[in-house]
């Protein structure tokens, strides 16, 4: 057997045998490797590499493989079970920064430079140790940063925004195909949509994608871009529809001579006015 | 327009938003939003029912005007 030949069944093998194995140790993802994973796949690689070159024999090759291979998945067994051995072998976060201080002692024993930390928050969009409130390292090397309150992004209850909660919009058409499971999870069906696309005036071959909204409303793209697409606006229709019949009834209040008819508009006025401000966060966003 | 034609308007305008919350309700995932929905159209129902009791007077004052 001439010697490429060799080589190739051999690599063939190997390959196959490889693929098993890393199967076999289960998909943490490469990117949570830590650097016990990272070892391991070296030395993998390495030794399937080494023999299919025929550098060592195959019965050597194939013993240290199993051991590389049993052993990682023995750990991994192990340190699902066991906090000791997680921490021994996949390490343990570090804090880097406390209470907004960088902790030397601490990013020693990390081995980071100062420059390290700096480009590692640098890369997390922070150009000033002093908006970090607390920083650690995690085990695979990715920092996580904790931002001083003054310093942490805008959102609605900082604000002190009333906002309503929401689903998730459900996608009902895609590339002109109607697509009935999500449609059935929101409660409706085919009839509906063909429906709310007559009302469109949009021929359901021409849909790109068409999505609906808590409350059911159709959001379309088309695959023709000249035609417009009229902005669903049942919420903004309903919210300001209440809103005239509140300045309605102020109105009638105002005009009418009738005592009993004016107590009656005042107080409509005044339901309306409770209703649209509660129903505001949920129809005007 | 009379008086009666303006405070049909708004009735009519209530009933259509009142319609409108409902048919948002039954759409609606999320409880919550689904019971502010409901309540909301709930208590549009006793306006309404003021409306229409208002109405009958003004009809019954100036009977001319009955109708549209």
């Amino acid at each position: 057997m001439p010697e490429w030949l060799n080589v190739l069944i051999r690599s063939a093998a190997l390959f196959a045998l490889t693929l098993l194995l890393v199967r076999l140790m289960g998909k943490r993802q490469t990117a949570q490797l830590t650097f016990f994973d990272l070892v391991t796949a070296i030395v993998l690689g390495v030794l399937a590499a080494a023999v299919s070159l025929n550098i060592i024999s195959v019965s050597k090759g194939l013993v240290a493989l199993a051991v590389w291979t049993v052993l990682p998945i023995l750990i991994s067994l192990l340190s699902l079970k066991y906090k000791i051995v997680r921490d021994i072998v996949q390490g343990r976060e570090t804090i880097l920064i406390n209470h907004g201080k960088v902790l030397e002692d601490k990013l020693m024993e990390a081995r980071l430079t100062p420059e390290d930390l700096l480009s590692k928050l640098r890369q997390k969009n922070i150009f000033q140790v002093a908006d970090v409130e607390f920083a650690l390292l995690e085990p695979n090397g990715d920092i996580s940063v904790h931002l001083k309150k003054d310093k942490q992004p805008l959102n609605a209850k900082t604000m002190g925004i009333n906002v309503a909660e929401e689903t998730v919009p459900q996608t009902v058409m895609l590339d002109g195909i109607i697509m009935d499971e999500p449609l059935r999870a929101m409660g409706l069906n085919r009839n509906w949509l063909h429906t709310e696309l007559e009302k469109a005036g949009v021929a359901p071959e021409n849909v790109f994608i068409a999505q609906v909204d808590s409350v059911g409303q159709l959001y379309l793209d088309l695959f023709d871009d000249a035609v417009k697409v009229p902005k669903p606006t049942a919420r903004e229709l309903a919210y300001y529809t209440l809103k005239k019949c509140q300045a309605d009834c102020e109105i009638y209040a105002l005009s009418t001579k009738d005592a009993e008819a004016k107590k009656m508009y005042a107080r409509s006025a005044e339901e309306l006015s409770e209703i649209t401000e509660h129903l505001k966060p949920l129809l005007l966003k | 327009m009379t008086v009666a034609s303006h405070v049909k308007q708004t009735l009519a305008s209530l009933k259509g938003t009142q319609a409108a919350l409902k048919n948002m309700a039954a759409v609606e995932q999320e409880e919550q939003a689904q019971k502010l929905l409901k309540n909301s159209a709930d208590k549009l129902e006793y306006i309404i029912e003021d409306f229409q009791h208002r109405l009958k007077t003004l009809e019954f004052e100036e009977p001319q005007y009955k109708g549209f």
